[in-house]
């Protein structure tokens, strides 16, 4: 186990080194550079911001001072928050991306667990039809519509909640549950999938004429062997919460790394850039590691060689 | 891809739509009493270091905290600020040469930590911006002064050359409160430079010992009537007034700039009382005009801005004036205002409104009139308009540039039965593709960097100018550029200009459209408000110590 994830860790600098060359190259390659600007920059401006920002250098130059950098933790300069380093820039936006994120991930598989299970327990009930209809609706909004709703109903119309902006409880409610829609939609589906699945299962059956309680029976017999499926996208889902999301982000105004790496593409930050696809490789891929220990805990039929 | 992109639009107005239909249980008409003003900067600024900031949001920040020597009035005339008096020939503020300008500056200005501001701060400042390494955005606005070229070309100097390149720069201080500046040419245009941002002056002790974070309150020391006492990175900014302000004390007690860069959100935020003013989404002009609740609350005012269509001249069948000519006439520009909610003022020629060098009768000849429009494309040999090349029109795609798009491609095929294919593309590679020459036909804007039409025409319309993307040029054109940008004498420059831009409607390397307004919600509360056509991102920025609140 210990081998299998080192081993795995190493991958990861390889992955991390391929996708920056790969991010480094596109970028260079997409027409428009940072200066083009609708009213154009006279020629010595933009001489001296190349100068300025190590442009003027051949490709490899401005590739290899990168990873110089990258190996002092410093991912270099913004050009559209010029003051600011992006190591900083990213520091300060990851906390808020990371506590939406996590809420909304809390949000996600309490409701997702609960609703699927509890569909799957007493299926066909109203509560089966209940959960499926809230899964089909909010795994159908798009996120942009589901927050612009949110935010009509509970700021415009019912003045409950401010519009936007970070800082208080009140300014997390909206955006999480915006964010945690979808995934709690998936979650709930597929729990209630394998949840009927697992039910009708062999063990299950010789569980009950064991005489095990019914709760041993569910939480030991059924609730673990159904979770498999949602720990695998339970892994990725955390991974998108985590890195943020672009129009969550933008519509509640939250200052978090999602909307920063829109914004960078938009505006060439060559600097933002790598650092934001760097930082987004790195935690898909720890995600996709931590689930495929995980499934080793969960299922001791799983083994890593 | 495309037509889920529709959707997502549609369904974008329809849910905007629905913000607006809900306002009239929504909107309080009370204020909170307090003298806070909550405006929107959408987005945050690149940085706020007056040197290299460029315009809008960096601007409207600049604008609270520092003042320059000259300022512009609500018209756009120029005042005296940390100067004494405007320098003239008659109080030998500018020597009959016009090649020199000495200022004299007040005596009781100070910096927000009370130390006195005096000529030595702005030779600091203009030199600091001529820096190369620095890398100012406007740098080049000031060029004409003695050295100031020379320094900035020279990034690949050793220090002790660009020390001495620093030196000759003409700027000085002949004492702590007379400051001097030599020009290489005269420069009739000059002293609204001088009203700019990028020569506001700054501190050196404070830069020297901060460095980049020198912009990080409370480093952040201005001679401005408000200090930025907090800047939450991406969230907002907070001013409060300088407790050292020299000059007249703001009204306020608190400004905050939010930085909300969807534009439905800040609506909401608006209607939840948590902007006090703010825009509306493109495209809902109508709606809240038919709106009883926020129709009142509506500010609309002119902007020196116009937008056109321009044509690149070397390709064919633009390379013939007469079918520019003709497709100007083709344009029922009426129309594109209509459908932009009645939003805008129909152009007809290139210099707006409200500043120096607009003429109102200026472009009539090739107004909206198909008859003349065919005539015109016959006298070009296309009586069979299947004989015209393809025609590929670009733009940045926007949702306010797609209407302008399909509205075009409408019109040519209604009036002329010209059938043109739209190239939308993302905004910086379409500007890359315009800087590079290789459209056919395309929208742009422009808006004034200071209210004169030397900042209109040369640079834009002169053979080989960095924004000439018409890739125009007409000897005559550059030889009476030349002469104004230097002519000292007002009457005859304005003459030179007025001139200039007749020769630019004749040939028509563009087809204006419409000049650009504002259209704005302001709270009921808040009073004072003075806008002009150079206002940055925020409305009004240029005059927040007048504004205060009313219950």
């Amino acid at each position: 186990m210990t081998r299998y994830a080192i081993r795995r860790i190493l991958w990861l600098l390889v992955v991390l080194l391929v996708v920056s060359f790969i991010t480094f190259s596109l970028m260079h390659l997409v027409p428009g550079g940072p200066w083009d600007r609708e009213k154009q920059l006279a020629p010595q401006v933009i001489e001296a911001l190349n100068r300025k920002y190590g442009l003027d250098k051949p490709f490899f130059v401005q590739y290899g001072n990168f990873l110089l950098g990258l190996l002092h933790g410093d991912l270099g300069i913004s050009y559209s928050y010029q003051d600011r380093g992006v190591t900083q820039i990213l520091m300060q936006g990851l906390p808020i991306t990371a506590t939406l994120g996590i809420t909304a991930f809390i949000i996600a598989i309490l409701i997702g667990i609960s609703l699927g299970m509890a569909a799957a327990l007493k299926q066909n009930s109203w509560i089966d039809y209940l959960s499926v209809l809230f899964s089909t609706i909010f795994a159908s909004i798009p996120g942009f519509v589901l927050a612009i709703i949110l935010m009509v109903v509970f700021s415009v119309i019912l003045h409950w909640l401010p519009t936007g902006g970070w800082g208080s409880v009140s300014q997390i409610i909206m955006p999480a549950f915006a964010l945690a829609a979808l995934p709690a939609a998936f979650i709930a589906r597929i729990t209630r999938a394998s949840t009927l699945e697992v039910m009708h299962q062999d063990y299950v059956r010789t569980a009950r004429s064991k005489g095990l309680l019914e709760r041993v029976v569910l939480i030991r017999h059924i609730l673990r062997n159904s979770l498999i499926p949602v720990v695998t996208i339970a892994g990725p889902e955390f991974a998108n919460l985590v890195t943020g999301s672009v129009i969550v982000e933008t519509i509640f105004s939250i200052p978090g790394i999602g909307r920063l790496f829109v914004q960078g593409i938009f505006a060439r930050d060559y600097g933002l850039i790598m650092g934001s696809v760097l930082f987004y490789a790195f935690v898909i891929a720890i995600a996709n590691l931590v689930v495929d220990i995980l499934y080793g805990m969960i299922d001791p039929r799983i083994r890593y060689d | 891809m495309r037509s889920k992109s529709i959707l997502l639009s549609l369904l974008a107005i329809l849910v905007t739509a629905s913000l607006i239909l809900t306002s009239a249980c929504g909107t309080s008409v009370k204020g909170t009493g307090e003298q806070i003003l909550r405006v929107n900067l959408a987005g945050e600024p690149a940085q706020v270091d007056p040197n290299r900031a460029s315009w809008a949001s960096e601007r409207s920040v600049i604008m609270q905290v520092f003042v320059g020597l000259l300022g512009f009035n609500q018209d756009l005339s120029l005042r005296a600020d940390v100067a004494k008096v405007i320098p003239t020939v008659a109080n030998k503020g500018i020597s009959a040469d016009g090649l020199t300008y000495t200022f004299k500056l007040r005596t009781n200005v100070t910096w927000s930590d009370g130390t006195k501001v005096t000529a030595k701060d702005f030779v600091y400042s203009i030199k600091r911006m001529l820096n190369p390494d620095l890398a100012a955005e406007y740098a080049s606005f000031y060029f004409d002064i003695v050295g100031g070229l020379a320094y900035f070309s020279a990034p690949d100097k050793t220090d002790a050359e660009k020390t001495t390149l620093k030196n000759a720069i003409g700027v000085k201080a002949i004492d702590e409160y007379t400051l001097e500046i030599k020009l290489n040419d005269p420069l009739p245009t000059f002293l609204d430079l001088m009203a700019l941002w990028p020569v506001y002056p700054v501190r050196e002790d404070i830069i020297t010992q901060f460095g980049d974070a020198w912009t990080n309150p409370p480093n952040y020391i201005g001679n401005g009537p408000y200090i930025l006492t907090e800047w939450v990175h991406q969230d907002h900014m907070t001013f409060k007034p300088n407790p050292n302000y020299w000059g007249t004390k703001p009204k306020l007690a608190e400004i905050d700039f939010k930085m909300i860069t969807d534009a439905n959100a800040a609506l909401a935020a608006y209607m939840n009382n948590e902007l006090d003013i703010s825009g509306v989404p493109v495209g809902t002009e109508k709606a809240t005009m038919a709106d009883a609740t926020l129709s009142p609350q509506i500010l609309r005012y002119n902007d020196l801005t116009t937008f056109a269509f321009q044509f690149n001249v070397t390709k064919p069948p633009f390379d013939n004036k007469l079918v520019r000519q003709a497709l100007s006439c083709a344009i029922d520009r009426q129309t594109l205002i209509d459908i932009r909610g009645g939003v805008g003022k129909v152009a007809l020629s290139w210099i707006p409104p409200g500043m120096p060098g607009y003429d109102a009768t200026l472009g009539s000849e090739y107004a909206f009139n198909v008859t003349k429009a065919k005539e015109l494309l016959a006298q070009a040999g296309y009586n069979d308009v299947s004989k015209l090349p393809e025609i590929k029109f670009s733009y940045s795609d926007t949702a306010g540039n797609r209407t302008i798009a399909q509205f075009l491609q409408g019109q040519m095929q209604q009036n002329l039965g010209i059938n043109i294919t739209l190239d939308p593309q993302e905004s910086k590679s379409f500007q890359e593709y315009i800087n590079a020459g290789k459209h056919m036909w395309a929208w742009f804007g422009w808006g004034a960097d200071y209210p004169d039409p030397d900042n209109w025409l040369p640079q834009l319309f002169g053979t080989g100018a960095g924004n000439n993307h018409t890739l125009y040029s007409n000897p005559t054109f550059d030889a009476l550029a030349a002469k104004g940008l230097k002519e000292l004498d007002n009457p005859t420059r304005l003459k030179d200009w007025a001139d200039a831009q007749k020769m630019v409607m004749d040939d028509a390397p563009i087809v204006t459209m419409f000049y650009r307004e504002r259209f704005l919600l302001v709270k009921p509360w808040v009073k004072g408000l003075t806008t002009t056509g150079m206002d940055g991102q925020v409305a009004g920025d240029m005059f927040y110590t007048e504004v205060y609140m009313t219950k």
